[in-house]
Parts: C-alpha cells; sequence; structure tokens
C-alpha cells in the first residue's frame, strides 16, 4: 500500500485511467473522481473501456496544464497503479503503487539533479565503451 | 495517413500538454508531455531528456503507445478529448541538435522556450533530448469531451 497524501490527491480537477487492451496497445480516458472519508478512492464509470472490473489500471492525476498568459503554474501530479472494483456503480481503485512530482515539494533543478543517474544510465547505454 | 477533420487537428496543434503512455512489462506508464503534431506526415512527435529517459527505454522495448488530449487549459480551443494509439519510434542518434528540428512547433506552444535555451548550459543534460515519432493507428475522439457518450473512431 503507498504512502498516499489524501490531502494532495484531493486537488485535482480529474483523472485518467489506463490500461492495456487486448490489441496491447493502452487506452487512456477521462474520468471524474472523489475521495471518501475512509480513503477510498472512488471513479466514475467510463463507457470505455467497458471492462474495468479486476482490471489493471494506471491513474494519473495531472495539474501539470497550461496557463492563459503561457507557461505553467503548480505542476503536479500523482500516478497511481492499481486495480478498479465495481463498487455501487462506481469504481474503486485498489492502489499498489504511487509515483508523483509536485514542484512545491522538490523544485524542477532539485528534480533534474535527483534523475541524473538515469542520465548518465541513458548516455552509457548508447555510447560504444571506451577503453582510454 | 489518417484522414483526421479540423477540430481534431486544431486540438494536437493547440493543447498544451497530453497524457503520454508508455508499456512496461504489460504494465501502462502514463505521464504528461508536450506534444506536437506534423500535419503533413500525420505524426505526432514528443521529445524528453535523457534525464527523464526511462519511458524512452521502454518504447524501445515496446513501440506501442497512446496519447490522450484530455485538458484545453491555457487555449481558446473547445473541449474535446481524443486518444491517439500508434507506434513509436526513437531517434537519440544526435541528443545535442536532432531534437532542435522541433523547435518551430514547440514556440508555437511555448513562446518563452528561447529564454530557456539562451541559458542552455545551465542545465545541461536537460537539453540533451530525444526525439519520439508516433504513427498513429487508431484516434478515438470524444467531440465536446464527453466521454458518456460513444466516441468517433479515425483509422483501424
Amino acid at each position: 500500500m503507498p504512502n498516499i497524501d489524501y490531502q494532495r490527491l484531493a486537488n485535482f480537477r480529474y483523472a485518467v485511467i489506463t490500461t492495456i487492451g487486448d490489441d496491447g496497445y493502452p487506452f487512456s480516458v477521462t474520468t471524474n473522481y472523489h475521495l471518501t472519508p475512509d480513503k477510498k478512492i472512488l471513479l466514475d464509470k467510463p463507457l470505455l473501456p467497458s471492462k474495468l472490473d479486476g482490471r489493471k489500471v494506471n491513474v494519473l492525476f495531472n495539474h501539470i496544464t497550461g496557463v492563459p498568459t503561457g507557461g505553467y503554474n503548480e505542476r503536479r501530479y500523482m500516478l497511481l497503479w492499481g486495480t478498479t472494483h465495481e463498487d455501487h456503480g462506481k469504481l474503486r481503485l485498489e492502489p499498489e503503487k504511487l509515483s508523483e512530482w509536485d514542484e512545491k515539494i522538490l523544485p524542477f533543478p532539485e528534480y533534474c539533479a535527483k534523475v541524473a543517474p538515469q542520465g548518465a544510465k541513458y548516455l552509457e547505454n548508447i555510447q560504444p565503451s571506451v577503453e582510454a | 495517413m489518417i484522414r483526421l477533420p479540423s477540430w481534431v487537428q486544431h486540438t494536437f496543434n493547440s493543447y498544451l500538454v497530453c497524457e503520454f503512455t508508455t508499456v512496461k512489462n504489460g504494465k501502462p506508464v502514463t505521464l504528461p508531455l508536450l506534444p506536437f503534431y506534423q500535419p503533413d506526415t500525420g505524426k505526432l512527435v514528443v521529445t524528453s531528456s535523457i534525464l527523464f529517459s526511462k519511458k524512452i527505454e521502454h518504447m524501445k522495448k515496446n513501440p506501442k503507445v497512446s496519447m490522450l488530449f484530455s485538458n484545453p487549459e491555457g487555449t481558446k480551443s473547445g473541449k474535446h478529448v481524443i486518444l491517439v494509439q500508434g507506434t513509436a519510434s526513437t531517434d537519440d542518434m544526435d541528443l545535442d541538435h536532432g531534437w532542435e528540428k522541433y523547435l518551430p512547433l514547440w514556440r508555437k506552444k511555448e513562446p518563452y522556450i528561447d529564454a530557456y535555451l539562451a541559458e542552455r548550459e545551465k542545465f545541461g543534460w536537460f537539453w540533451k533530448r530525444i526525439a519520439v515519432q508516433v504513427g498513429p493507428k487508431k484516434i478515438t475522439a470524444w467531440k465536446d469531451g464527453d466521454t458518456s457518450k460513444p466516441p468517433e473512431v479515425f483509422g483501424a
């Protein structure tokens, strides 16, 4: 069970549910969500995909969006992996794993520094080995 | 190349962010990314810094991806929701300059990008970027964004 900050999770406009279709392609759709006092994450059932009961999904809550004057504000997202279950006409997300970024908690320059090892790994993988 | 109505193309050109999904070991990984649209080829493009390149590793193993255009905030576009499912091809032959051919499209969405580019040395590895082209296979579109209604489907 991931350590989810439900107060921050409540501050998104909508959710994006993604699952993998029978053809192997990801399928994403928007839906509304709400949190219950006992920390259930309930999603409105979208028309498509039609069968989400018991499916492995990820659900993105994103606030990296544009502003009319240009640029972004309050960049943050929370990405939850889990299983969806039918629950009184809604889909209840049973979360299993969380990935998130909030620039108020981790400013972008610090974020870049934190992920530098991934950059180094990528460079290593694409460059021929050097014996010098 | 899939023929698309103007409202779909306008959405691609105007929405600042899409929700881009790669597949890792059979599971989806969805992240917000800045998308570009090339009307002459019908392909969509994103770029990724090597710093945030796990998604590129996923695509190299499994090129099936999707791009959801769901958020018109910051644009004067209609509130449409459009899902692109397609095949990704990555280009990391020239990390420093290969992606720069997409700068004109980038400037249209983020006119202030040149101010950041002028200080490129400050974030050197952020500007080492992989370009990703996505060839759409199927496009599922909800005009006016009501996903409780059946969508229009293009391609496939």
